[in-house]
């Protein structure tokens, strides 16, 4: 079976139905069996400005990054593609309108710049599409059509996820849609009969999992739903608003809440809140709302307060870039905030691991009574994938509250000093354990207790109980040879997926390389990540952030050389830059 | 004030010659040369040594993408000129986009020409003159053992030389549409049609009457004196020259573009080669098309010596002989009649 890996990318402008075009092609190419990873990039303006951008690739194996050359752009305008030429590959085909409203000035149109090796299909997709619906607006499903035809796509998949997504607007909306894709279909099919690229198609495996397309932020919602929970307290902000939207349209019917607030502290305010009388709560931002919760987020692991709280990361500083990419956030949510305040820090690297560490973050939260920070970030929010339907056992979420014995009613202490650090927990009302929470040092009883001794004893209880919650944190997973390698890459988050296409592609090529992927950033697998740095003769960390602060986190434990590849763009980092760089230091090995 | 931009719209050989030319000679102009073929500029005459096998298919293209970079041109391929405007000096391409020029150089070559009365049979003949037709032939070939050529081109005997090196059994309905446009005299016709007797091919007698495709996939094939039958019929009647998007320019079109004998033809800038230019000869007073390669680079070549300054006449002396295997037939433009 031919080896299939293809990114198709449509651009437009805003407001050209560029996304739409793009989650429609995603899901019919899911359905007729092709693996995808799908990532859209789009103005942070408001509507009618601004060029989007998907970007989309499939294959019969699983996808697990994106790459920075597309070989088949669709354009929905022309002057917008005009950018994307330089990520085109030399001989990528693009489907543009040729025939605009009325003749464009040379150089106006993609046609005009393309270079010779590429295929340019032209096609009429406004008048197509207002020949078979009456309205131009179908114009991105007439190229869908062509993209269809020209590939030999199953167009069924196509019709239905067509006629399913407009249902909404009415029958007539729907067949008309349809209608545009089909005109643009015949059209390709009528126009380049020798010049059709069929591709082929999976064959569907018996017994075949039930797959979903899914974001990482629709993962993250229903791992929270899993997990059973309550109250989701947010305030809008990209890209953690999916999420939000996502809750308030499917968790009022399991009969919990969404409430909209004020401000983000009011958002974390009220997750602790919720989660202090013992319902699990969530809250999710991005980099401006988090530095506002900073304060409430020490104060609960001072006061030793469960919460899930999601981070999900975009360029920074401040309120920086807020369509783009970054993982900038990482010591913020380590670190972040006044005094030492230890806290659970975790990250997916995919869609699949959206949906298990955030159901695990609840009961992580109750039972070491901290926040617990979900870190993700815009590229891994927003991208699609299609997996396998995820599920966890209702054992892995089950209430992990340690409550206080019995006995102890009457001479209840809050938080009391024990081995792990963990003081069992009374919710408020227990009669017998009535207590104070307190952002002020305290004893053991939660009053407030600024002695020496007092503070030394609480930090280590606090700092102790956190090391402990590594016995529940998923250890780094090593890819590649076992043995010594030439060059060990370490990646967190939305990067892992782009080091191990990297490292897959150099250890195709011969090369001594291997991958550690790490989703416990705190507290952190000190032995694991230290054995996979001993054996590595040069251990390279890329990052989505300027100051490489993953290597500030952990490249104390590096022996040997350590190499950091960062990059401040906004944008993914591809495995084409990761093998690059790979190729480059095992170059400066051997010269 | 800023370097002249040229257009040449075709990429064929005399496009490629003038495009060659102008770089030599203006080599500060901006150059953009319009390919109606979606791949690089290849040799139309080696597409019967590629369909015989004897050749692949990088043997046939004649320069690489690369190429049109070193030489600072843009190549525009996949894209045809639909309208001129003579007055606004632009060029609209089918996608609607407009080039504006300051010289233009029009080798657009030809299209497979079937006669009027055939037209009805057009989709039961199979011509030769794109890459696309190249593969097609070799495509059918693979199920064929028989071949019935119609016409008579120069591109129809190098064909049937090709098929005869596949061991294809070849039938020739030779009559009076062969070798157009030169106009042999019926000595030459009995000369070639003995050559190709002596070659191992059936000469069928008459004009071709009727095609008719039968229920086993065979064509019956009928002339006005014989009945006979074949698995695939090449159509070989010359070329058409390529200018139907012209006729609204206000350029002179007869049967091609009307040029003087300096391919000018009549607007500042605006010179026209190849196949699809019709040339006039001042002694004959009459214009004339001319066929094959090597004509067509030579007008090519020199519409762009005129293009970027020169005064050049195209070359009357019959220079041209197409000899295929003992076939003669002589392709300047103006002579009548094969040698």
């Amino acid at each position: 079976m031919n080896r299939i890996d293809l990114t198709i990318e449509i651009c437009g402008l805003s407001g050209d139905g560029t996304i739409a075009a793009g989650g429609l092609l995603n899901e019919a190419m899911s359905r007729a069996g092709f693996s995808a990873l799908a990532f859209d990039s789009y103005p942070a303006e408001i509507r009618g400005f601004g060029r989007c951008v998907t970007r989309s690739r499939f294959g019969f194996d699983r996808q697990i990054a994106l790459e920075n050359q597309t070989n088949l752009l669709i354009s929905l305008d022309d002057e917008q593609s005009l950018s994307r030429l330089p990520f085109l590959a030399a001989d990528a085909v693009v489907l543009f309108d040729n025939h605009p409203p009325s003749p464009v000035a040379e150089g106006k149109s993609i046609a005009g710049h393309a270079r010779p090796a590429m295929s340019l299909f032209g096609a009429p997709f406004r008048d197509l599409a207002a020949a078979a619906s009456g309205s131009a607006k179908g114009r991105n499903l007439a190229a869908l059509g062509v993209l269809a035809g020209l590939l030999n796509l199953p167009v069924d998949a196509f019709r239905e996820r067509i006629g399913k997504k407009f249902k909404s607007k009415g029958e007539k909306v729907a067949a008309g849609n349809i209608r545009s894709f089909d005109a643009g279909l015949e059209y390709v099919l009528k126009t380049y009969p020798d010049r059709l690229r069929p591709l082929p198609v999976p064959a569907a495996p018996a017994g075949q999992a039930e797959k979903v397309l899914w974001s990482g932020n629709v993962a993250i919602g229903e791992g929270a739903l899993a997990a059973g929970l309550k109250n989701y307290f947010g305030y809008p902000i990209t890209p953690a608003t999916p999420i939000m939207e996502y809750l308030a349209a499917r968790l009022p019917a399991k009969g919990g809440r969404v409430l909209q607030v004020e401000d983000e502290i009011s958002a974390i305010g009220a997750v602790l809140g919720s989660f202090y009388t013992g319902a699990r709560a969530m809250t999710a931002t991005s980099g401006p709302g988090f530095a506002l919760m900073t304060e409430l987020i020490t104060q609960a692991v001072s006061a030793e307060s469960p919460a899930v709280i999601v981070d999900a990361q975009r360029g920074g500083p401040s309120t920086g870039l807020p369509t783009k990419t970054e993982q900038s956030d990482l010591l913020a949510a380590v670190f972040g905030g006044p005094g030492d305040t230890p806290r659970i820090v975790i990250a997916p690297t995919d869609v699949t691991e959206c949906y298990h560490l955030t159901a695990r973050a609840f009961p992580l939260a109750e039972k070491y009574q901290t926040p617990v920070i979900v870190l993700t970030d815009f590229y891994l929010d927003n991208r699609v994938e299609n997996i396998e339907r995820p599920s966890i056992s209702a054992d892995a979420v089950a209430d992990a509250l340690l409550k206080p014995a019995p006995d102890q009613a009457g001479s209840y202490h809050r938080y009391q000093v024990t081995p792990s650090g963990i003081s069992p927990r009374a919710l408020p009302g227990t009669p017998g354990f009535q207590h104070n929470i307190t952002g002020l040092e305290h004893d053991e009883r939660g009053v407030p207790d600024f002695s020496p001794g007092n503070h030394q004893k609480m930090s280590d209880k606090r700092d102790r109980k956190i090391q402990g919650a590594l016995a529940d944190l998923d250890p780094p997973e090593e890819y590649g040879d076992p043995g010594p390698l030439d060059v060990g890459v370490v990646a967190w988050g939305s990067t892992f997926g782009s080091a191990l296409d990297a490292v897959q592609s150099a250890r195709d090529q011969g090369l001594k390389v291997g991958c550690l992927k790490i989703t416990a950033l705190f507290p952190y697998h000190e032995d694991r990540i230290q054995a996979f740095m001993d054996r590595s003769k040069t251990i390279l960390i890329p990052e989505l952030n300027h100051s490489g602060q993953l290597n500030t986190l952990i490249g104390h434990l590096g022996r040997g050389r350590i190499v950091r590849l960062n990059q401040s763009t906004g944008i993914p980092l591809y495995p084409s830059t990761i093998l690059g760089k790979i190729h480059e230091l095992i170059g400066e090995d051997r010269s | 004030m800023s370097a002249p931009k040229f257009i040449i719209i075709g990429n064929g050989p005399a496009g490629l010659e003038a495009a060659i030319t102008l770089k030599e000679k203006a080599p500060d102009a901006r150059l953009t040369i319009i390919s109606r073929d979606p791949h690089e500029s290849y040799r139309p005459k080696l597409l019967p040594d590629y369909i015989a096998g004897q050749i692949d298919r990088s043997a046939l293209m004649a320069r690489p993408f690369s190429w049109y970079d070193q030489i600072g041109a843009r190549l525009r391929v996949g894209q045809t000129a639909v309208r001129l405007d003579l007055h606004a000096r632009e060029v609209l391409l089918d996608h609607h986009e407009r080039l504006a020029f300051d010289g233009l150089i029009l080798a657009v070559g030809g299209q497979p020409r079937i006669p009027e009365p055939y037209w009805v049979f057009r989709d039961l003949m199979l011509p030769l003159k794109t890459m696309a037709d190249a593969d097609q032939w070799i495509d059918r070939l693979k199920d064929v053992d028989d071949v019935l050529i119609v016409g008579g081109d120069l591109t129809g005997f190098a064909v049937v030389r090709a098929l005869l090196a596949l061991n294809k059994k070849v039938r020739f309905v030779f009559g009076e549409e062969a070798l157009w446009p030169t106009r042999p005299t019926p000595e030459i016709f009995r000369q070639a049609a003995d050559r190709l007797i002596r070659r191992g091919v059936e000469v069928v007698p008459g004009k071709l009457r009727r095609i008719v495709r039968e229920t086993d996939g065979a064509l019956a094939v009928t002339t006005t004196e014989a009945q006979t039958s074949a698995g695939l019929v090449g159509a070989f009647f010359g070329l058409a020259p390529d200018v139907a998007f012209l006729a609204e320019s206000g350029l002179a079109i007869e049967r091609g573009v009307l040029v003087d004998e300096h391919l000018y033809a009549g607007f500042p800038g605006v010179y026209a080669a190849g196949d699809c230019a019709q040339v006039y000869h001042p002694q004959i007073r009459d214009y004339w098309v001319s066929i094959g390669y090597e004509n067509a680079r030579a007008l090519g070549r020199i519409a762009a010596l005129n293009l970027a300054g020169g005064l050049e006449r195209v070359n009357v002396a019959a220079e041209s002989i197409f000899d295929d295997d003992g076939i003669r037939v002589n392709t300047s433009w103006w002579m009548e009649f094969g040698s």
